[in-house]
């Protein structure tokens, strides 16, 4: 292992060859699943449907592929699912933003009831019924994809993020521009914001990915099929296998359920798949923000 | 009335940081005690109008919503024009015979959850830490933090994949099943082992998650200790399991009792995702939310699904605050939230 000439001066112990090995081993765990989901994706229906899953796309096929991009269904769950990501996020981080500097500001007779306003829901919830009634009966908001954005518009805890990353802003930068005559709006928007791109890139990205996988709002509130995001879709795959012949019919033979079923998968998970590096780092420094600094 | 409000802010500020946990407890405040005269802060107000306004909509007023839980509820009537019917409502719930069950679940299944990923997160920090080529720990924790990120229906069907190939038997489980000369078993229809297979998700879903957090705060421990251990001739597992590991347990409380807080609160997203309306696998999986989803959906009945609602609101109203007042204590010692 590449360990024992890093580690140099010291000598390898039993205990770090262990963990070299068992890290690798949850690794490898963790990769697996969505290496045999990737390889089914392109492996030929006649395998699949005998064993179910497939290590190497051997008689390889694109015949899933095709099926999803010719046919409607997930071209437009691919457009909900944008669409709720974009504007959810958008909407979220502008609303997140705004209450977070508020309560930073530190405010008499402001900024704590707002604090406290915001950590109640942390702790007590009305529950699905409550919320279905107020959807469904006052808001009128079934088949919109905003039944799906709005009840995830805040989430108190990235409130709290935000918060204690606005209050290690040096104060004299604001102090000074108050000196200049800035109202405090132009200040948070000239100043605040822009001092701010590190915490709004982590936040934006928890928003984003809570949007691209939520499926539970979708499955209450929207049930016309052409408003389906794509985690819907694929959920409506799962209940039973013989559902999935029933989706998109668009070429004249029988479609492949098992492929279509891990393209479709594929499909869902590749956005991710392709931003998570890039990422990657801005989720770990929102994880562990205050916790370096002890 | 300057010097009021200066009171007033300098009296409030350690509440503030009290009822918010995920920010440092102990932040000084930044701002020196003198502050310049400031002009009303009326704009600013209105920069928190947006979120003010989805909180009273989204959280509060389904809070007030939950006065279905004792009404005779009917779609035309409304919320508040519907007859009230007493308690008629949790009677029924704890009359059908489900409530033990799923009560009992629900604990069982989250308390396992909770043991598992912290041991596991703990666990493989402390092991990503004995890793020093930089570059392949990195990659190490990129990996195993991914699973984060993908959803419950994704997992479902990895899940799927694996336990059930084709029409509920063979998949790659089974395969490696053949390879060892055991029996094949029928996953879907086996309640039996449901408790761990879901253990082993929550582990594969959760486990890299933890470890980051664990991770921060083992590089939050002051290198002096590590050298100190050295001197003495502390080996590095020694170093790992005297020193690392102790010094983790603030953070595991903290992690611990926020557990405990939502144990009332069943991981609806992952087990219905994967569970579905899979009747055979209820003994053991069917939890409060998946419980109250199912009635919700299939017999229509607002009033006694938002009883069962209220009272896991309730218990775990009671839990979180409970679970608060103890955090309270470690909060001081610990270095993250």
């Amino acid at each position: 292992m590449s360990t024992s000439t890093a580690a140099g001066r010291r000598t390898v112990e039993p205990f770090t060859v262990i963990s070299v090995i068992c890290v690798t081993v949850f690794g490898l765990l963790c990769l697996i699943p969505f290496w045999m989901i990737i390889a089914g994706s392109f492996t030929d229906e006649s395998k699949l449907s005998v064993s179910g899953y497939s290590l190497f796309p051997d008689p390889f096929s694109l015949e899933a592929y095709r099926t999803i991009f010719t046919g409607p269904a997930v071209l437009s769950a691919y457009r909900a699912s944008i669409f709720i990501t974009v504007v959810g996020t958008a909407l979220s981080l502008a609303a997140t933003s705004g209450i977070s500097w508020v309560i930073a500001r530190r405010l008499p007779y402001i900024s704590r009831p707002l604090a406290i306003f915001t950590y109640i829901p942390m702790l007590f919830t009305g529950g699905l019924v409550p919320m279905y009634l107020l959807v469904t009966q006052y808001l009128n908001l079934q088949n919109s994809l905003f039944a799906v954005i709005l009840p995830l518009l805040v989430a108190p805890f990235l409130v709290f993020i935000q918060v204690s990353f606005f209050r290690q802003l040096p104060e004299e930068i604001l102090e000074s521009a108050r000196v200049d005559g800035a109202s405090e709006l132009r200040i948070f928007f000239q100043i605040g914001l822009p001092l701010s791109k590190p915490i709004l890139a982590v936040i934006a990205l928890f928003y984003a990915v809570t949007y691209w996988n939520e499926w539970f709002h979708a499955l209450l509130f929207i049930s016309d099929t052409e408003k389906y995001p794509l985690q819907l879709l694929l959920q409506n795959l799962i209940s039973s296998v013989t559902n999935a012949a029933t989706l998109p019919q668009s070429t004249a033979q029988a479609a492949p359920v098992y492929q279509l079923r891990l393209a479709l998968t594929a499909v869902t998970i590749g956005p991710i798949l392709l931003a998570y590096p890039f990422a990657q780092r801005y989720f770990v420094k929102g994880l562990t923000l205050g916790a370096t600094k002890g | 009335m300057r010097a009021n409000s200066l009171v007033m802010e300098s009296g409030s500020e350690p509440g503030t940081d009290d009822a918010v946990p995920p920010q440092r407890p102990a932040d000084p405040p930044r701002t020196p005690a003198k502050r310049p005269r400031r002009r009303p802060p009326l704009g600013l107000v209105l920069l928190a109008l947006p979120a003010i306004a989805f909180f009273v909509v989204f959280s509060y007023a389904p809070m007030a919503g939950l006065v279905v839980a004792f009404k005779d509820f009917s779609i035309s009537d409304g919320v508040f024009g519907s007859p009230w019917s007493g308690l008629d409502n949790f009677r029924y719930f704890f009359s059908t015979g489900d409530a033990p069950r799923i009560l009992a679940n629900t604990l069982f299944l989250n308390t396992l959850f909770l043991g598992a990923t912290l041991l596991t997160g703990i666990t493989l920090a402390v092991m990503l830490n004995e890793i020093r080529v930089k570059l392949f720990k990195r990659a190490i924790q990129s990996v195993i933090f991914f699973p984060y990120f993908v959803s419950p229906i994704v997992i479902s069907i990895i899940l799927q994949v694996l336990l059930a190939g084709v029409g509920g038997s063979g998949g790659a489980a089974n395969d490696l099943l053949h390879v060892f000369n055991l029996p094949q078993v029928e996953w879907y229809t086996q309640p039996g082992p449901w408790p761990w297979i879901l253990t082993v998700v929550k582990i594969w879903q959760l486990g890299g998650y933890l470890s980051i957090i664990f991770l921060a705060a083992i590089t939050a421990i002051p290198e002096e200790v590590y050298e100190a251990g050295m001197i003495d001739g502390a080996s590095r597992t020694q170093m790992a399991f005297r020193i690392t590991v102790p010094l983790l347990r603030p953070t595991a409380a903290v992690l611990l009792v926020l557990g405990i807080g939502r144990i009332f609160y069943g991981d609806f997203g992952t087990i219905y995702a994967i569970v579905g309306d899979n009747g055979t696998l209820f003994p053991t999986t069917d939890v409060i939310d998946t419980y109250v989803f199912r009635s919700l959906r299939q017999l229509g009945d607002f009033g006694s699904t938002a009883a069962v609602g209220l009272f896991q609101s309730v218990v775990g109203f009671v839990l979180v605050v409970l679970a608060v007042l103890v955090q309270r204590r470690y909060a001081k010692e610990s270095s993250i939230l």
